[in-house]
C-alpha cells in the first residue's frame, strides 16, 4: 500500500538539499568522540549525571562498565514508558555504548533478547566491550543505519531509541523501519527531543546544527 | 505525533518533557528553537484497518 504522508502538513518530510552523507559523516565524528572522549564536553550532557537527570534509577547502572555509562548522551528514558517483560525480543535503534541494551537485556531476561544497532563504530566498540565484560549472552551489537536495520520483519516485540530520531534526516522512513521490524501490537518507547519553535528550512541544511 | 502516525502506529502520546540542556559544557542552539527532551511511546496496529482509522482521524484534524 502507498502511503502518501505529504498530504498531511503536520508529517515531517525530508529536507530539500541536505547531503545526507554528510550529515552521516559529521554525526559519526561526533558522537565518535563522545566514545573515545566523553570528558571533552558537548553541548549536551552525558553520562551518569544525565541518566539521573532522566530518570534512570542507580539499580538500572549497577555493573555496567564506566565507559559504557560515561558515554550515553540519551535525551530521555524508554524505561520511563513500560516494563519490558520475560522473554521479549528488543531493538536499541543507535544503541551508542550500549547502556539501554544492557539495562533491556537484564529486563528481558536469558529467554530475551537484545539486538542494538549503530552507524558509528567507536560505539559499537564500546558497547561490544561491554557486553563481553559483563558476559551478556542475549545481546548482539550490530553495525548499521537506523534507515535500514540488519533485523527481519516482525523480529520485536518493543522497539526502544533514546536521542536518535532527531538525528533521522527522513523521519517517516525512520519510523517506518522500526514498525517493520515489529510485530503486530509491538511497542515503540522512544526519548528524543521536540522542537517547540519553527526552523527555518535553511537552518535545516545546517549540519551543524544537527549536531547541536 | 502525525510522524509517527503516518510511519505506521497508533496510540501515540508523550508522557514526558523536560529541559535537558541547559548547562551543558558547550551553547547549544537548543534554546533558540525550544528544544526539550521528551518522552514517547506508540503501538504498531494489530491490523491495517486500525491504522487507518487513525491515519483519518488525523486528516480530518488537520
Amino acid at each position: 500500500m502507498v502511503r502518501d504522508t505529504t498530504l498531511i502538513p503536520s508529517v515531517s518530510q525530508p529536507i530539500p538539499g541536505l547531503d545526507l552523507a554528510e550529515l552521516r559523516r559529521a554525526i559519526r565524528d561526533e558522537y565518535g568522540v563522545v566514545a573515545t572522549d566523553p570528558a571533552r564536553g558537548f553541548h549536551f550532557h552525558t553520562g551518569r549525571r544525565l541518566a539521573r537527570l532522566l530518570g534512570y534509577e542507580d539499580a538500572w547502572l549497577d555493573g555496567i562498565p564506566e565507559p559504557t555509562i560515561a558515554s550515553f548522551a540519551g535525551t530521555g528514558n524508554p524505561f520511563a514508558l513500560g516494563v519490558l517483560r520475560d522473554g521479549e525480543f528488543v531493538v536499541d535503534v543507535g544503541c551508542g555504548a550500549g547502556i539501554d541494551s544492557l539495562i533491556a537485556s537484564r529486563m528481558v531476561g536469558p529467554r530475551g533478547r537484545v539486538i542494538g544497532v549503530d552507524m558509528t563504530p567507536s560505539m559499537r566498540e564500546r558497547a561490544l566491550e561491554s557486553v563481553d565484560a559483563l558476559g551478556v549472552m542475549n545481546v548482539d551489537v550490530e553495525l548499521g543505519y537506523a534507515e535500514r536495520l540488519p533485523i527481519p520483519d516482525a523480529w520485536a516485540d518493543v522497539v526502544i531509541s533514546n536521542g536518535v530520531l532527531n538525528l533521522f534526516p527522513d523521519k517517516v522512513a525512520g519510523l517506518q523501519e522500526m514498525a517493520r521490524v515489529l510485530k503486530p501490537g509491538g511497542r515503540l518507547q522512544i526519548g528524543d527531543i521536540l522542537v517547540s519553535k519553527p526552523v527555518p528550512v535553511s537552518a535545516k541544511r545546517d549540519i551543524d546544527l544537527w549536531k547541536g | 505525533m502525525a510522524t509517527v502516525v503516518a510511519a505506521g502506529f497508533v496510540g501515540c502520546e508523550i508522557t514526558w518533557r523536560a529541559d535537558v540542556f541547559s548547562g551543558a559544557p558547550q551553547a547549544s542552539s537548543a534554546a533558540k528553537f525550544g528544544t526539550v527532551g521528551i518522552n514517547f511511546r506508540a503501538r504498531k496496529p494489530g491490523t491495517e484497518r486500525e491504522w487507518l482509522e487513525a491515519m483519518l482521524s488525523l486528516a480530518c484534524r488537520t
